[in-house]
């Protein structure tokens, strides 16, 4: 993958914009940005793939929101090469504008307008033309499960509900390229799930979109491919199903008899880890190894009640990514 | 710039600012003010001589604009910053409104509210005009150039929220600045005269003055005609703030003009005004105050103000 980033990368430099125009959202390539004596970003590589989920991760400070500040228009990345929806931020912003949506990570809201005035305003803002937009604040509001609040003032919503709004707002205009900066935080597990589905109906739909985000069993869930940040440069940038292949996580199984399941693993060579309620704790394998080694006590007559990863594929890749920094 | 953004940010600052404040308690209690004004005035008038609608105007228009200046700064001093401490800012740039048409429009906004403040006081220049002894030029001119000033000050607000991290730091220069341009204007020519020494010394400093909103207002008064009565004798003119206020200006640019000349104008020039400086100084002022506005609102940002955070 990093190999691929390269290729399109010289491309850029090239001009050669005829492939990457149309099937990347966002490509970015050895972006810095400093602020004053913080060095925020120091050589960050990314590629948004239209149709996909794509995941930002990394910890706190790394520069998540840093990079989608610059993507979003508002900052202007000192160097390396930048393209949103096929065009420069810093040469063409409006022309970026209107083809992509953001929702920061903190915001404010005009608290005295009610909901519709809200969006409606927005969708003034973007340009957007009597009917057009009557048609897409309907949609928002249905879209965030806002309708019901349409004629109440923004300051009576939750964080929650607010957060939605927010995310609303971010599609008026349709973009083709969506930038969410934490958009899961302080949704209660239904709005997840909603987001989610949302976000993956947005995708299906060809919108390249860019989330980034610290729940990680969720992201596993959204994304189709994930780019690990760490101190202002990509430390990794994978499609979620090879991380899952590729990784050696730990497992838990649980079986009826655990004395049975004991013995059979002490016959396979394998080290049980300690036994819990939840199961016992295997070695760390990698995705095949693991469905070997339950096919193994399946065959042994064990009766396997539960076999999975310890954790999601992203947490533990997550982890030990960021392990170096200690 | 298109009128279509401005005209929307315009609508929208307006909208979020009428539903915040208690505006009819504010107007209500200006419009009380300005009537005690205006009525003790009036009253203290009475038994002199000519008509009354002169030194009435005049000092309503002085008292007017004093509490204009004070009123102006706060209308524009948190605009910017303001809305960037409530998370609103960003947003409102990411849109396709440019950074022009969000400049302009605060600007017009906050403007607007003097505005709506300055014709408030018009029934009571009605009143003054009823009185008598007003000229329409010279009713229309003071107005407009209050207006004018209105908007420096809300310019100059606009630009240092624009510049300023915090909220409450922009609104306290705004204040400084509006002293610094009356009373600062003032005590910076008084010690620069004192300094230079002689007769002569307020022509080479006179300048100092121009820039002062009080001294624009009164020498940029049109000059009442001379009225007479049936008979043709001229009737002696009553107060006149205003145009003394202007008189002593031009004084201070050519004092030999009053002192020695002035009955026989022919064997000296007459003193220039001073109003055109002091109003295209101010003027530039404000309008150089929207252009830093609009050029620290446009993004992509290279430098933030210290201590800010976009998003
Ligand atoms: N305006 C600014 N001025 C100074 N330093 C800044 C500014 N914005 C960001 N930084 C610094 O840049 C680095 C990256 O910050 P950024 O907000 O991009 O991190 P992040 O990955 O979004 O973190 P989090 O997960 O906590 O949201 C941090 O060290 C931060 O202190
Ligand atoms: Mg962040």
């Amino acid at each position: 993958m990093r190999i691929a980033v390269r290729r399109y990368a010289v491309s850029i430099v090239r001009g050669g914009w005829a492939v990457t125009d149309t099937e990347y959202g966002v490509v970015a390539r050895g972006v810095t940005r400093g602020f004053g004596p913080v060095q925020a970003l120091r050589g960050l590589d990314l590629t948004v793939p239209y149709g996909q989920v794509t995941a930002l991760v990394g910890p706190n400070g790394a520069g998540k929101t840093t990079l989608l500040l610059i993507l979003a228009t508002l900052l202007r990345p000192d160097f390396g090469e930048v393209r949103v929806a096929g065009l420069d931020p810093v040469h063409d912003p409006s022309g970026v504008r209107s083809r992509m949506g953001w929702m920061p990570d903190v915001f404010g809201v005009y608290e005295q307008l009610t909901v519709r005035e809200y969006l409606a305003f927005f969708a003034a803002a973007y340009r957007l033309d009597g009917a057009v937009s009557n048609q897409r604040i309907s949609d928002a509001l249905l879209r965030t499960h806002l309708f019901e609040y349409a004629n109440r003032p923004v300051h009576i919503l939750s964080r929650g509900q607010k957060q939605r709004l927010a995310l609303g707002r971010a599609m008026l205009h349709e973009p083709a390229v969506l930038l969410l900066d934490e958009p899961a935080s302080g949704l209660d597990p239904r709005s997840r799930v909603e987001l989610r589905d949302l976000l993956r109906a947005l995708a299906a739909a060809g919108v390249a979109v860019l989330v980034s985000s610290h729940i990680l069993s969720e992201l596993e869930e959204i994304a189709d491919r994930v780019v690990f940040v760490n101190e202002g440069r990509t430390v990794d940038e994978q499609d979620i199903h090879q991380l899952a292949a590729n990784h050696m996580s730990q497992w838990r199984v649980r079986a009826a008899d655990p004395d049975a399941l004991r013995a059979a693993l002490e016959q396979r060579g394998v080290t049980a880890g300690a036994s819990s309620g939840a199961g016992t704790e295997l070695p760390a394998m990698a995705e095949d190894a693991a469905a070997e080694l339950l096919a193994g006590l399946v065959a042994d007559g064990v009766r396997v009640v539960a076999f999975g990863p310890v954790g999601s594929h992203l947490e533990t890749a997550y982890l030990a990514m960021t392990q170096e920094r200690r | 710039m298109s009128l279509y953004g401005v005209m929307l940010v315009v609508r929208q600052e307006f909208r979020v600012r009428l539903r915040t404040g208690r505006w009819r308690w504010l107007l209500g209690s200006w419009v009380a003010v300005l009537l005690l004004f205006t009525a003790l005035l009036d009253l203290s008038l009475t038994g002199a001589t000519g008509p009354r609608g002169v030194p009435l105007f005049g000092g309503l228009m002085l008292f007017v604009l004093a509490l204009v200046l004070i009123i102006s700064p706060a209308l524009t001093a948190q605009s910017v910053n303001g809305d960037r401490e409530r998370g609103t800012l960003a947003t409102l740039q990411v849109t396709r409104l440019t950074a022009t048409e969000i400049a302009v429009g605060k600007l017009l906004a906050g403007w607007g509210v003097g505005l709506v403040a300055l014709a408030l006081a018009l029934p009571f220049v009605g009143w003054s005009i009823v009185e008598g002894g007003m000229t329409v030029l010279r009713t229309f001119v003071v107005l407009l150039v209050v207006a004018l000033l209105i908007g420096v000050v809300c310019a100059i607000s606009l630009g240092l929220s624009a510049l300023l991290a915090r909220s409450i730091t922009s609104a306290l220069l705004s204040y400084l600045a509006v002293f610094a341009l009356t009373v600062g204007t003032a005590v910076t020519f008084g010690l620069s005269a004192g300094v230079i020494g002689g007769d002569r010394a307020t022509a080479k400093v006179w300048w100092m003055l121009a820039p002062n909103p009080f001294v624009v207002l009164a020498d940029a008064t049109p000059k009442l005609p001379p009225a007479f009565d049936i008979q043709g004798h001229e009737i002696p003119q009553p107060g006149d703030p205003l145009g003394e206020l202007g008189r002593s200006v031009r004084q201070l640019r050519d004092p030999d003009y009053y002192d020695e000349y002035a009955d026989e104008p022919q064997h000296h020039p007459n003193p220039g005004p001073v109003w055109p400086y002091g109003l295209t100084f101010d003027l530039l002022v404000g309008a150089g105050a929207v252009w830093l506005t609009a050029r620290q609102l446009r993004t992509p940002a290279a430098r933030l103000p210290r201590g800010i955070r976009v998003a």
